[in-house]
């Protein structure tokens, strides 16, 4: 947990307890930390995979790229992520938007 | 997309056109009918399937096993089922997948229908034209996504795609599959290096890693097309090439790193650095039997640590996470497909040894147990196959917009 806890940025549980945006943002990201990429044992927030949020109420989009249009995990990723961001008490809709541009370089990863 | 797919897909471009999505809960607009999970690829997934089975079925007749003839062509076809039918299909589903384009999924059709022609033992070429037409195909759509992200990695896949069509244009015009069978290793080799490539830059490789890699790469294609004007020489060049690249791979993947990880991202790493060693091995047979690589022992040696050795342990390492990818099952990983894993290796040194040292029954046995080991892989992995819980369900977003799933 306390790992988890260093790569969401030092967002803990005990300080995402209100309902401001940055207090949702931060929920996310580390709802999204759970998404790991199956060969590299890595989240997709360390690999730098996941550029934006956007949140409107209880709708999440998340915007994220993939290290490669090759690579045919995209659909699997993103149904983590709904099943995971899902989870949150105040999300009503997940969205998930892969983007290319920027493209991914290992110099995102986190 | 495939045919008649539905189901939740986040738009693979920004602005690309949004899929019709499953009703949602509570009232939400419900513009689009039930999701259907996995329409149109298990139909296609089904000639590859049949392929493998056919194909080992045939492995088994030639290697000497009394089996009754399920059909008088089917013992000639089992390297093109086993490259063309089974793996160019998995393969080329794979990059439709990945490209999330209906167009495609046009392109392992055709290889499948082509595997399906073969099995049906049509008169005339039809299997190979299809198979060809298949890997074209899977060609154009290699270059495809190297016009939308130029890399090395990106031009390695579709020089494997292209090694395959040149095998594949060479099969068609007549060759025997000796002959051809350099160019269906270079185009596993390539794809699955390419991939490899891809996935290490985590690593941040060095500019020499990668100048390495790309000169592998070239000297690869040099010795297959060296091989159509002198076949020893060429296969000599093609094995020290997949030596360099198994060394390559042994020193610079990200398997090396991973294999110190737990549970299936171990047992990737440990498929793959174990498949890196046939590989060696493959490349050294064919360096030395290079004149010899026209049938019997030393080709079956030589053909085999590549093949099942390197290309097979791939698959095993791979199948729990690209089945999810094709199929929306869950594979759930256990430690029993280490099992499958080991047999693979054990009963392979045993096939091997038996080529090389004229053990006639060793190899027999050996080919059986690479049989079982397939067979065992099915049904380890059929048995881990989940069914995903039910998504919930989702509310279908304006043109153009990123697909929104509904939380109930």
């Amino acid at each position: 947990m306390a790992d988890r806890d260093r790569e969401a940025g030092g967002v803990t549980c005990g300080a995402i307890q209100d309902g401001s945006l940055e207090a949702r943002q931060n929920q996310v990201y580390h709802k999204l930390i759970g998404v790991m990429d199956p060969e590299l044992g890595l989240s997709i927030v360390k690999l730098g995979l996941v550029y934006d949020l956007e949140i409107e109420d209880g709708a999440v989009t998340v915007i994220m790229t993939m290290t490669t249009p090759a690579c045919p995990l995209g659909e699997v990723l993103t149904r983590d992520v709904q099943r995971l961001v899902g989870e949150l008490p105040w999300v009503t809709a997940v969205a998930v938007r892969i983007v290319w541009e920027p493209r991914w370089s290992p110099a995102m990863i986190r | 997309m495939e045919p008649g797919d539905d189901s939740l897909m986040a738009s693979p471009t920004p602005g690309s056109k949004a899929l019709p999505v499953r009703p949602a809960a509570g009232g939400s607009p419900a513009t689009a009918p039930p999701a259907r999970p996995t329409a149109g690829r298990p139909a296609l997934i089904f000639p590859a399937i049949l392929s493998l089975l056919a194909g080992l079925y045939a492995g088994l007749g030639r290697v000497g096993w009394d089996l009754p003839p399920l059909a008088a062509s089917l013992a000639a076809a089992h390297g093109p089922l086993m490259i063309g039918g089974f793996l160019g299909t998995g393969i080329g589903l794979e990059r439709a997948v990945a490209l999330g384009r209906r167009a495609g999924f046009i392109f392992p059709a055709l290889t499948g229908l082509g595997a399906l022609a073969l099995l049906a033992g049509l008169p005339g070429p039809w299997g190979a034209i299809l198979i060809a037409a298949g890997s074209g195909g899977l060609l154009g759509a290699s270059i495809g996504i190297i016009f939308r992200q130029p890399a090395l990695h990106h031009a390695t896949l579709a020089l494997g795609a292209l090694a395959w069509l040149g095998g594949n244009v060479l099969w068609l015009g007549g060759w025997p599959v000796y002959r051809v069978v350099p160019w269906w290793a270079a185009f596993l080799v390539l794809t699955i290096a390419g991939e490899r490539l891809e996935l290490s830059r985590v690593l941040f490789l060095s500019r020499g890693a990668r100048t390495a890699f790309a000169a592998i790469v070239a000297a690869l294609l040099a010795a297959v097309a060296l091989t159509a004007a002198a076949p020893a020489a060429g296969a000599r060049v093609e094995g020290l090439a997949l030596l360099a690249t198994a060394l390559w791979l042994l020193r610079h993947d990200v398997a090396r790193r991973t294999v110190r990880q737990s549970g299936l991202t171990r047992f990737i790493a440990v498929a793959m650095l174990s498949g890196y060693v046939w590989l060696a091995v493959g490349g050294v047979l064919f360096a030395l039997e290079a004149a010899r690589l026209v049938g019997g022992p030393p080709y079956d040696a030589a053909l085999h640590a590549v093949f099942v050795g390197f290309v097979f342990s791939m698959i095993f390492g791979h199948a729990p996470i690209i089945l999810p990818a094709v199929l929306r099952v869950v594979v759930a990983y256990g430690t029993s497909f280490y099992a499958h894993l080991a047999l693979l290796h054990l009963s392979l040194v045993l096939r091997v040894g038996g080529d090389l040292g004229g053990w006639w029954g060793l190899r027999r046995w050996g080919a059986l147990l690479n049989v079982v080991a397939i067979m065992l892989f099915v049904a380890n992995t059929v048995r881990a196959v989940r069914r995903r819980a039910p998504a919930p369900s989702v509310t279908a977003p304006p043109e153009g917009a990123p697909l929104t799933e509904a939380i109930p």
